[in-house]
C-alpha cells in the first residue's frame, strides 16, 4: 500500500494542470501594436474569424508559415478572416527588422514580456489559435509543416461558413 | 512525523522543485547558434549544413535549434 502511495505521489507532483483555452473566449493580453499605447483588444475583431499566431524571429518554423498566412489572409480577407500575430521577441528591433526585409499585410503585435504566451499558454513555437466570429477559441495548432496547410485553411473555411 | 510520510513529503518536495523549465517563447537565447553544446558551433552549423545538402541527413552535430519542440 505504501509503495502505491508513493508511487502516485511521484506522478501527481510532476502534472501541472493547465488552463484549456478550447471554447472560451481570447483572453486579453498584454501586447501591443507598432506605435500604440493601448493592450491590443480582441474584441475588435468580433464578426470575424480569427488566427492568433505566436511567433518569433529565432523559430525557424513561425518564418516558414508567414508566406503562406499572409496568401491565405489576402484571400479569406473578403470572407471576414483576420490574422493577429503575436510576436514574442525579447528584442521588438528584431522584429521589426524581420519584418522590414520580409512584410505581412497582416496585424503583428509585440510581446516582449511572455504576458500573452502565458495567459494563452502557449505549448510549442508557433502555435496558431483558430477563433470563430463569436471570439471564442475553437482549435489550437502547434507548429507549422508545409503540410499543416490544408487543416489550417479547412479549420478557417470551416469557421467561416459558420454564422 | 512518521518516517513514511517525511519520506513522501521529501519526494514530493524533489518532483516540485523543477527550477529549470524554459516556456517555449523563452527559448530565443537557446536557438543561438552559440548555445549548442559543441566546442566548435561554427563548424558544426558548416558540418550539418553540408550533410543537410550532400548527405540527406540532419544533426549528430550539436547544432542548435529553434527550440520549438514540435517539427
Amino acid at each position: 500500500m505504501r509503495k502505491i502511495i508513493l508511487i502516485s505521489l511521484l506522478f501527481v507532483t510532476n502534472f501541472i494542470v493547465k488552463a484549456d483555452l478550447l471554447g472560451q473566449t481570447v483572453p486579453p493580453c498584454p501586447a501591443k501594436m507598432q506605435g500604440m499605447a493601448q493592450n491590443i483588444d480582441f474584441k475588435e475583431y468580433k464578426g470575424k474569424v480569427v488566427l492568433i499566431d505566436f511567433w518569433a524571429t529565432w523559430c525557424p518554423p513561425c518564418k516558414q508559415s508567414m508566406p503562406f498566412l499572409n496568401t491565405l489572409r489576402n484571400e479569406l480577407l473578403p470572407q471576414g478572416f483576420e490574422i493577429v500575430a503575436i510576436n514574442v521577441d525579447e528584442d521588438k528591433e528584431q522584429a521589426l527588422r524581420f519584418l522590414q526585409t520580409y512584410p505581412v499585410d497582416y496585424e503583428v503585435a509585440y510581446d516582449g514580456t511572455g504576458g500573452c504566451p502565458q495567459k494563452f499558454d502557449v505549448q510549442a513555437m508557433p502555435s496558431s489559435y483558430f477563433v470563430d466570429r463569436n471570439g471564442h477559441v475553437r482549435s489550437i495548432h502547434l507548429g507549422y509543416r508545409d503540410s499543416d496547410q490544408k487543416f489550417i485553411r479547412d479549420q478557417i473555411t470551416k469557421l467561416l461558413s459558420e454564422k | 512525523m512518521n518516517i513514511f510520510y517525511f519520506r513522501c513529503l521529501l519526494i514530493a518536495l524533489f518532483f516540485m522543485m523543477q527550477g529549470c523549465s524554459v516556456a517555449p517563447w523563452e527559448r530565443g537565447n537557446l536557438a543561438k547558434k552559440n548555445m549548442a553544446i559543441t566546442v566548435n558551433s561554427g563548424l558544426s552549423a558548416l558540418r550539418d549544413h553540408a550533410f543537410t545538402s550532400k548527405e540527406a541527413s540532419q544533426g549528430g552535430f550539436g547544432g542548435s535549434g529553434g527550440g520549438c519542440g514540435c517539427n
